[in-house]
């Protein structure tokens, strides 16, 4: 049998791709701005407050990127569990997510990082928690749906093993969707942490944070050094979102063209709360 | 191109100036003609049926007539509209959380300049036509929490309430059950009648809006042309195809339910989707099980595949009871019955190529075949199902729906099954693919001589492909008998109904299926039928022999 013919382009995908762009710009900005100051120099950064800002940048996005990426796993690990347990557990399990989203979850980590006495390791766990409920709403509803899907019963008619039915069937399809699913977390994490660090409770100053850089020049009424992190964090906020949004999707619209969820045209459940 | 002789509307005696007349009305997109020079002529109270599949421009030459604007196209020729005119859009839009009773107000008031009293009045004495009873008239609701029966009783009855000299339906009650739409259209019909408009509608060939019409016209190639009368597209039933034998597949008290939660004195409340139900299929024997939503019939038709395995009873094949098979005995099984399902395309895995599905059901259910024979076998039973070869490289995202039916039948037929169990496997096929698919399925099963069962919702057309018939409503058997006793001597209310709607008659039938979980006692259809008695309350009615091979479940099945 020969090779599979090119895949169906896939088009409109501006929104996400300007701001995957615009993501990979900023984090290079923030990566090469401590060595803008005349060359190779010492970090002056300090006394331009563009390059103050972008340099703020890096434990920013760094802590969004560990802690999304950390609650994406906690959310689609929860959702798993769910549905892998089944019934009564997964009504319980999916039920406290659904709760716990509708918590103000993103007050109550600087309240957690101000009771425990704070530390990277427990913002990093509190912020992906707080992710975490989320994520699996989302990718509890995407494998549901997908766990509808008549080639599921199809290759079940077909004598396929379980095995074969979650390796070559199941997790192929669910990828997408648990990707798109956990992207959300990434600009949970970013908003809570700056949160967080605005308030004087989340990364330490050494590390340095827009939410924290805003906080300061709030407090200092310091406008020149607050706009560009205000700005920055903003542009973040913004792309983070565009890549989820495109994510999400993507998702909808499946591998290979086809639809994710068995609709017509690959409508997704808008499944934002 | 000759231009076209006329486009014919029904003879008409009248000659006074038609509410609805064109003349060589010509819509273009670009330098494509979507309409080519139309002469409709439609006289006040004539209902005319305008057919044609999807992309044929109907929706358009609705659009032009109601005189709204046609993005992207240029209008030639003449249309001319006397007199309000109205048009229900397609999928029948209402705003789909405002109250019924503040849109009928809005709308009636818009019109005829009435306050909201007097429109929800009149909205009433239409609801009244629509044979709406007061009981069911939930003004209240935002249609969005209405059943779908409702919501498009209601829409035609805000037109009924408006009145026009015109009134325009686009794809009118589609996604009913047949029994159901008919009924409504047949009311729409004869108010447009009885008042003095004139009535179009227009949708799919086989919606049955030719039967409530007086003229009927079909969009083809963008001409409009009158339709061909009593289209047949159908064989007579094959009466050469004598099936005989022994049975091969037998379901005893086979029951489906589903867990609902708990009542409220705490008790595990369950929905029974199939009754305890018996069945026999027949070694070559085409079995059709007719139903319509809630009839059970796919639950059934996938019960009997263990797909999942059924609640209560037990399916049995070739001596092999399911219920107790093991996992090499199901596969075996499964070997022998396989599926088509009513989503060709959804059935078949977006991230594997048509080839990689179909060299996945040899590797499992013939693993006698070896693997280098596998790609061969492949490429032979897609050309069976008349697809070309290099079809096994595409995803199944790029196929049309036909293509996706006929590899879901190739599928089926790798193993080389015994049976087939196929749930709907026309539904979402237009009206020239349902024909040429029923020749690959019919093929199959003679080339092959596989046993089939069959589920569908259209009486007529399951019936002339069937050797015996069930007839489903609500999880239970109503009728069992040959098709030709179906076709030509159904005994049981459900099955006239079926025929009739299937035939563009009007159903015997009033009102709306009950919810299948607040179900009436007795007899499920007692309170849509013509015959019910006040006994049809008391006594869920048994299958009872009316003729050799022939049984009815109705108490009153031989009273006119
Ligand atoms: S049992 Fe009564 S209600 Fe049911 S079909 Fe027969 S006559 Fe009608």
């Amino acid at each position: 049998m020969s090779a599979p013919p090119p895949l169906p382009t896939t088009t409109h995908h501006g929104k996400g791709a300007a701001g995957l762009a615009l993501l990979v710009a900023l984090a290079l900005a923030c990566t090469v701005a401590p060595l803008l100051n005349d060359g190779a120099g010492p970090l002056r950064a300090d006394r331009d407050p563009v390059l103050t800002a972008l340099t703020d940048g890096r434990g920013s996005l760094s802590f969004a990127l560990l802690s999304g990426l950390l609650g994406a796993g906690l959310g689609v690990a929860w959702s798993g569990l769910a549905i892998a347990l089944g019934d009564r557990a997964e009504r319980r399990l999916m039920g406290a997510a659904a709760r716990l989203v509708a918590l103000p979850l993103a007050l109550l980590v600087p309240l957690g990082v101000g009771l425990t006495g704070g530390g990277l390791p427990v913002l990093t766990a509190l912020v992906a928690l707080s992710a975490a409920p989320l994520v699996a709403g989302l990718a509890h509803q995407d494998l549901r749906a997908l766990l509808r899907r008549d080639f599921l019963t199809a290759a079940r008619a077909a004598g396929r093993s379980k095995g074969a039915l979650l390796l070559h069937h199941l997790l192929p399809n669910a990828v997408r969707p648990l990707l798109a699913a956990g992207a959300i977390a990434l600009p949970r994490a970013l908003a809570v942490e700056s949160l967080a660090s605005l308030l004087g409770l989340g990364l330490p100053s050494s590390v340095g944070s827009w939410g924290g850089a805003v906080g300061v020049a709030a407090r200092l009424g310091d406008g020149l050094a607050l706009v560009p992190a205000a700005l920055l964090l903003a542009l973040s906020l913004w792309a983070f979102h565009a890549v989820a949004d495109e994510a999400l999707r993507l998702a909808a619209e499946g591998p290979h063209g086809g639809p994710s969820n068995g609709l017509p045209g690959g409508s997704a459940p808008d499944a934002r709360p | 191109m000759t231009p076209p002789t006329h486009a014919a509307t029904a003879p008409s005696p009248h000659t006074a100036a038609a509410p609805v007349s064109t003349q060589a009305l010509t819509l273009l997109a670009g330098d494509r003609v979507l309409i080519d020079r139309a002469d409709l002529r439609l006289d006040a109270g004539q209902v005319l049926s305008l057919t044609g599949g999807a992309g044929t421009g109907k929706t358009l030459l609705l659009r032009a007539l109601a005189g709204l604007p046609l993005p992207g196209v240029t209008l030639a020729g003449q249309a001319r509209t006397d007199g309000r005119r109205l048009l229900i859009a397609q999928g029948g839009r209402l705003a789909p959380q405002r109250p019924l009773a503040l849109q009928a107000a809005d709308v009636i008031g818009h019109h005829l300049g009435l306050d909201a009293s007097a429109a929800l009045r009149r909205m009433a004495d239409a609801l009244d036509r629509m044979g709406v009873p007061p009981a069911a008239r939930r003004f209240d609701l935002p249609p969005e929490r209405l059943p779908d029966s409702l919501r498009w009783a209601a829409l035609f009855a805000l037109g009924i309430a408006v009145g026009p000299a015109v009134l325009l339906a686009d794809a009118p009650a589609a996604g009913l059950d047949p029994t159901v739409r008919l009924r409504l259209l047949h009311r729409l019909a004869e108010w447009a009648r009885s008042s003095a408009t004139a009535l179009i509608l227009a949708g799919r060939p086989e919606d049955g809006l030719d039967g409530p019409a007086d003229a009927r016209l079909c969009l083809h190639e963008g001409r409009v042309l009158p339709t061909p009368p009593i289209p047949d597209p159908l064989p007579a039933p094959d009466h050469a195809h004598h099936p005989a034998g022994a049975a091969v597949m037998t379901a005893h008290g086979l029951t489906m339910s589903f867990p609902m939660g708990t009542g409220p004195t705490g008790e595990a409340r369950r929905l029974t989707a199939v009754h305890s139900l018996d069945l026999e299929l027949v070694d070559g024997e085409t079995l059709v099980l007719l139903g319509e939503s809630g009839s059970g019939k796919a639950m059934l038709a996938r019960a009997l595949l263990h797909l999942p395995a059924p609640s209560t009873g037990r399916v049995v094949w070739m001596g092999r009871d399911l219920t107790k098979a093991d996992d090499a005995t199901l596969r075996r099984v499964r070997r022998d019955v396989q599926p088509l399902f009513p989503d060709p395309a959804g059935s078949l895995d977006p991230a594997m190529t048509v080839g990689a599905q179909l060299t996945a059901v040899l590797e499992s259910l013939r693993p006698d075949i070896p693997a280098d024979r596998r790609p061969q076998r492949v490429v032979e039973t897609l050309r069976a199902v008349g697809l070309p070869t290099d079809t096994a490289t595409r995803w199944p995202a790029s196929l049309r729906p036909l293509e996706a039916a006929r590899v879901g039948l190739a599928r089926a037929l790798m193993p080389d099954p015994r049976a087939l169990v196929c749930d709907e496997p026309l539904a979402t096929l237009s009206a020239e693919d349902r024909a040429e698919f029923w020749d690959d399925l019919l093929t199959a099963r003679d080339r092959r001589h596989l046993s089939l069962i069959l589920t569908t919702e259209r009486a007529e057309e399951g019936l002339r492909h069937a050797d015996r018939a069930l007839v489903l409503l609500m999880g239970r058997v109503v009728e069992r008998g040959s098709a030709d006793d179906l076709l030509h001597h159904a005994r049981h209310p459900y099955t006239q109904a079926m025929l009739s709607a299937a035939r563009g008659d009007r159903p015997a039938l009033e009102g709306d299926p009950p919810s299948a979980l607040r179900q009436p006692d007795g007899c499920t259809l007692r309170q849509r039928c013509p015959k019910a008695r006040s006994f049809c309350a008391q006594a869920v009615p048994t299958l009872e022999p009316v003729g050799p091979g022939h049984a009815v479940a109705c108490h009153y099945w031989d009273t006119p």
